[in-house]
């Protein structure tokens, strides 16, 4: 299924910037992670550092996420079609992106920066430890963008949580 | 007595021929966890950090003994010293930030001055005391003792007791076969951690990391991962996970061990060496190939009582109050093998473990869904005798159960009774 935004000429506008970063948000709160993956390009990487630096380096170190295709494509089976405890119940997200700007737009690999808030919940019975509370989690997003077939697809997304080096208690949604 | 009047040990573990239980309570009183703090944390051997994460002069992190916090500082000399994080003015942390370099640590408030060994070296406006202001007994209190073994750098807040290696001695074998996965037989701490909070008590995940009982269940997940990427039918990883042993130890500590061998298609070390040719070959340089396969086995190491030696990491627990736990996972690379097979490490590492794997966030489910279930008082006593009826005591007097036999956990509160009596 063809996902992202059509784009008419070669550079990206500030509209498709913000149409692609607004679907990404609405695909992840409804669950539909399975479109979430055709936003990607086939050697797309979708990372969550745990200290913010060049892609290069996120070889030697480990991150919270460094998801290639097969990664990504694993993560959603794992999340939407295995038993797991730690989404069980599920969390339920809202994703905000503000902030947009178009970086590079005259290029082959546009940028696009935002900010990204999540609000997260896990509902479950009454008093239930690690339930029922309400999380911020706040970052600086960063986009790569290739066209293909005339679509914007995601070459990368790189999330640097500001909370990204303090104890995060687990996220097994996607962010 | 261990905590209040009303509870004694012997209302909190039952230890006896035919059954092992603890008093849920350990979980949930917070008498019971500042006992934890004096008679356990602050009365014996306590992991703070791996050399390679303070290597020069200067260096230093913070790190935590119980609650207490503390710096880990090198000193000029060389010397790792550990030093209560606290100016001896008025009780200020003298030291924020989580690494760093410095030749001294300065208190902001009234700006006391300390050298990295913890000397106090100045005063601001030095008039207003007293001329025969003895500065040497005012250094940043260091603790009583600290000992390295194999760069893994250890602190005791309290003098006397079992030395280090006494204290190791039990279970030094295996550590010492954990090192020597490298064929150096050192390990470097690589610059980014993976943490996580929970809120829930500190021993959920003491007691969880040896225990080979529950993988099949918590991780059934995990295992539907691995058989999708045609790495192994779920029914072939129950079965490595049903092959191996648990052993407990003396002072505490305990490990899960998986079997290990030269064979590439049954042991990770095998096929380590397959793929990399200069790896078997700086092995087999260093060992001969008996020991090669004792090192090959996959283990789990408990030291009591905050440290985990696992395949990717130290795993370092930190109590934060009854009922709130920080686990931090220093992943590292073993020192002399090729790059290319550290990356795959931490590949590995980052499938499974973090805020994000698709393993360890199981396990966090699991601490949190105990932390609300011993809430439930009208049960008090949970059960820990799986496999008393059929482990053995080998000639090193290890106790050897079945890997999902609850061996590890009982040597680990029978340390704890010690230590609480």
């Amino acid at each position: 299924m063809t996902t992202t935004v059509p784009s008419a000429t070669g550079s990206l506008s500030a509209a498709e910037a913000e149409a692609l970063v607004h679907r990404e948000c609405r695909l992840l709160d409804e669950l539909r992670y399975e479109d979430w993956l055709e936003l990607f390009t086939s050697d797309g990487i979708y990372w969550i550092p745990v200290r913010d630096g060049e892609q290069a380096d996120a070889a030697g170190l480990v991150s919270i996420v460094y998801d290639d295709a097969a990664r990504r494509a694993e993560r959603v089976f794992r999340t939407l079609h295995t038993p797991v405890l730690d989404q069980n119940p599920r969390s339920r997200t809202v994703h905000f992106a503000s902030n947009i700007e178009v970086v590079d737009s005259d290029t082959a690999e546009p940028r696009i920066r935002c900010a990204q808030l999540v609000a997260e919940l896990r509902p479950g019975g009454d008093r239930q430890v690690g339930l029922n509370q309400t999380r911020l989690l706040a970052g600086r997003c960063e986009y790569r963008l290739h066209r293909e077939a005339g679509v914007w697809r995601i070459a990368l997304k790189k999330l640097v949580l500001i909370e990204s080096e303090q104890p995060l208690f687990n996220l097994a949604f996607i962010l | 007595m261990v905590a209040t009047p009303d509870l004694s040990l012997a209302d909190l573990v039952r230890d006896t021929r035919d059954t092992f239980e603890i008093n849920t309570d350990i979980y949930t009183s917070s008498d019971v966890f500042d006992a934890e703090m004096r008679n356990i944390f602050e009365r014996g051997w306590v992991f703070v950090a791996h050399e390679s994460q303070v290597p020069e002069p200067g260096d230093y992190r913070t790190a935590s003994i119980g609650t207490q916090p503390v710096v880990v500082s090198r000193h000029e000399d060389g010397q790792i010293y550990v030093l209560l994080n606290r100016c001896r003015h008025r009780g200020t942390v003298v030291c924020r930030a989580e690494v760093g370099h410095s030749n001294y640590f300065r208190c902001p408030y009234h700006n006391w001055s300390y050298a990295n060994d913890g000397e106090l070296v100045g005063m601001a406006m030095a008039h207003g005391w007293r001329d025969d202001f003895d500065k040497s007994s005012w250094g940043l209190k260091r603790a009583a003792q600290v000992a390295i073994y194999r760069g893994l750098v250890f602190a005791n807040l309290a003098e006397g007791g079992p030395s280090l290696v006494e204290h190791l001695a039990p279970v030094r074998r295996y550590i010492d076969a954990w090192f020597d996965r490298s064929p150096a037989g050192t390990i470097s701490v690589i610059p980014t951690a993976h943490k996580y909070p929970y809120p829930g008590n500190w021993k959920w995940q003491a007691e969880n990391g040896h225990d080979g009982y529950h993988g099949n269940y918590v991780h059934e997940s995990w295992q539907r991962v691995l058989a999708r990427a045609g790495e192994a039918p779920v029914r072939e990883i129950r079965k490595f996970r049903g092959g191996g042993c648990t052993r407990g130890f003396r002072n505490g500590h305990g490990l899960l061990e998986r079997p290990g061998g030269l064979n590439p298609a049954a042991s990770w070390t095998g096929r380590m060496m397959v793929t990399f040719p200069e790896y078997d070959q700086a092995l087999r340089q260093a060992y001969d190939d008996d020991y090669i396969e004792f090192v090959s086995a996959r283990r789990n190491i408990f030291i009591w009582p905050n440290l985990y030696l696992f395949d990717t990491q130290l795993r370092v627990i930190n109590p934060i109050n009854v009922e709130a736990t920080e686990v931090y996972l220093y992943v590292y690379a073993l020192d002399g093998v090729p790059e290319e097979l550290n990356r795959g490490r931490y590949r590995a590492h980052e499938r499974f473990y973090g805020p994000s794997g698709f393993g360890a966030p199981d396990d966090v489910e699991i601490f949190v869904s105990n932390q609300s279930g011993v809430r439930a008082r009208g049960v008090q006593w949970a059960l820990m005798s799986r496999g008393m009826h059929r482990e053995t005591t080998n000639s090193d007097g290890e106790l050897v159960g079945h890997s999902t036999d609850e061996t590890p956990v009982r040597a680990l509160y029978r340390q704890w009774c010690r230590c609480m009596a």
